[in-house]
């Protein structure tokens, strides 16, 4: 996405311009977005996925049909789930 | 008032249950419902959720886990294979992960997870329920009738129900306010919009489907429940606790058949004094239920004096229960 090649010399030159705004006011932002984002989307898989850690929450015929969507991030999330000290520290 | 009358009376209620402790005779209150109805002319499904259905023994015919069987003219019955629905359920599963993410097999720790979850006591009910849904929802039938789970079970469902809702209702929410974030990131970096939500997708239709199955218990113009007693103690105790209970849940309740009944006519014989005392005692207890139930009490039924097998017996059976 970021190693793209710029065909004219002046689109490039606003590109710059663009990404260093984007740099300086956005990029910022959005990290902390993404970083909420995540805990939210662990804190999803708790809910939803309980079972795994022992803790059971959804009936498990539901929670099978949320399953295939989950896989790539149950192996991150159980790691972080039983590395904080405290389950709430995921929801903030 | 009797329960042909109400019958009669309510022909929207298309959903028909027979509830009640283990033992007392949905099965057949059932099947011979099922019979009557079907006797006159409507076009009839009968069918159980429960994991231990009997309605195979009842029709003396083989049919469980093989869709509706038609029994007779306008009679239809089935019996629900919860653990084959299981076993589809799960393999469609899997195969969705492996076209997913392109694996040659399912990892270990999420095949372990497929096996608990199936493993679970609630599995079983909620894979019943779940595919009655689809059974209800094609409509091909003018009555649906409802052999049920012992009470313990429907009540289980009935507040799993409602407890699933508020709970979905939860994390949809919290679903979609991680979209609002990733939004917002599109926005910042100007990117293009995000593609569509296949969680929320599925949460949308997991509430859906959970609602749909307790809407029918629960539909005050569509279905009638009855409860199945026996003149017997604690029977009426437990029926009493599991109505009050089901009108919590707003389960509306049409009325109470009381099976059972020995022949009062047995009196004017020579019969043994065990017998005369079971009668006493019976006669005590009916008058228990006009008391705790008054009107409701809709059908008296004998104990027969064989086993209900058999559409020659149920036809005997429908005749006096919708006399």
């Amino acid at each position: 996405m970021v190693e793209q090649k710029k065909p004219q010399g002046e689109k490039s030159w606003l590109e710059a311009i663009r990404e260093t705004i984007y740099g300086m006011a956005a990029h910022d932002m959005s990290r902390a977005a993404l970083r909420t984002r995540a805990s939210m989307e662990h804190l999803f898989i708790l809910i939803t996925m309980g079972d795994l850690l022992g803790i059971p929450i959804l009936p498990p015929y539901y929670s099978l049909r949320l399953l295939p969507y989950v896989v790539p991030q149950i192996a991150t999330w159980k790691r972080r789930m039983l590395r904080e000290k405290d389950v709430a520290d995921a929801m903030f | 008032m009797g329960l042909k009358d109400v019958f009669l009376q309510h022909p929207e209620r298309r959903y028909i249950m027979f509830g009640g402790g283990g033992g007392v005779g949905k099965t057949t209150f059932s099947a011979a419902a099922a019979y009557w109805l079907a006797s006159q002319g409507k076009k009839v499904l009968v069918f159980s959720v429960d994991p231990q259905a009997s309605l195979t023994d009842i029709f003396k015919r083989d049919i469980f886990g093989k869709g509706p069987v038609q029994i007779m003219d306008n009679l239809w019955a089935q019996e629900i294979d919860a653990d084959s629905h299981i076993r589809t359920y799960q393999q469609e599963i899997r195969q969705k992960i492996l076209d997913m993410y392109g694996l040659p097999a399912v990892p270990e720790e999420i095949e372990n997870y497929i096996q608990a979850a199936s493993a679970e006591p609630a599995m079983e009910e909620s894979a019943i329920f779940d595919a009655v849904v689809d059974v209800v929802m094609k409509g091909d039938y003018d009555y649906y009738i409802y052999d049920l789970v012992p009470l313990g079970h429907a009540l289980y469902y009935l507040s799993m129900a409602k407890v699933y809702d508020e709970w979905i209702n939860k994390i949809t929410k919290l679903r979609e306010e991680m979209r609002e974030y990733e939004d917002m990131v599109s926005r910042l970096r100007r990117e293009k919009e995000n593609e569509q939500d296949q969680i929320l997708n599925e949460l949308h239709y997991i509430k859906n489907r959970i609602n749909t199955s307790a809407g029918i218990l629960t539909d005050k113009t569509k279905t009638a429940f009855f409860f199945v007693v026996i003149p017997e103690a604690m029977v009426i105790n437990d029926t009493q606790k599991a109505a009050q209970l089901f009108a919590q849940f707003n389960v509306p309740i049409a009325g109470y058949l009381v099976n059972r009944v020995i022949p009062r006519e047995l009196l004017d014989q020579n019969i043994p004094e065990y017998l005369r005392r079971r009668i006493a005692m019976q006669d005590q207890h009916m008058g228990d239920l006009r008391t705790a139930f008054g009107d409701k009490v809709l059908a008296l039924v004998p104990e027969m004096e064989r086993d209900v097998t058999g559409l020659a017996t149920i036809k005997k059976l429908a005749a006096i229960m919708f006399a």
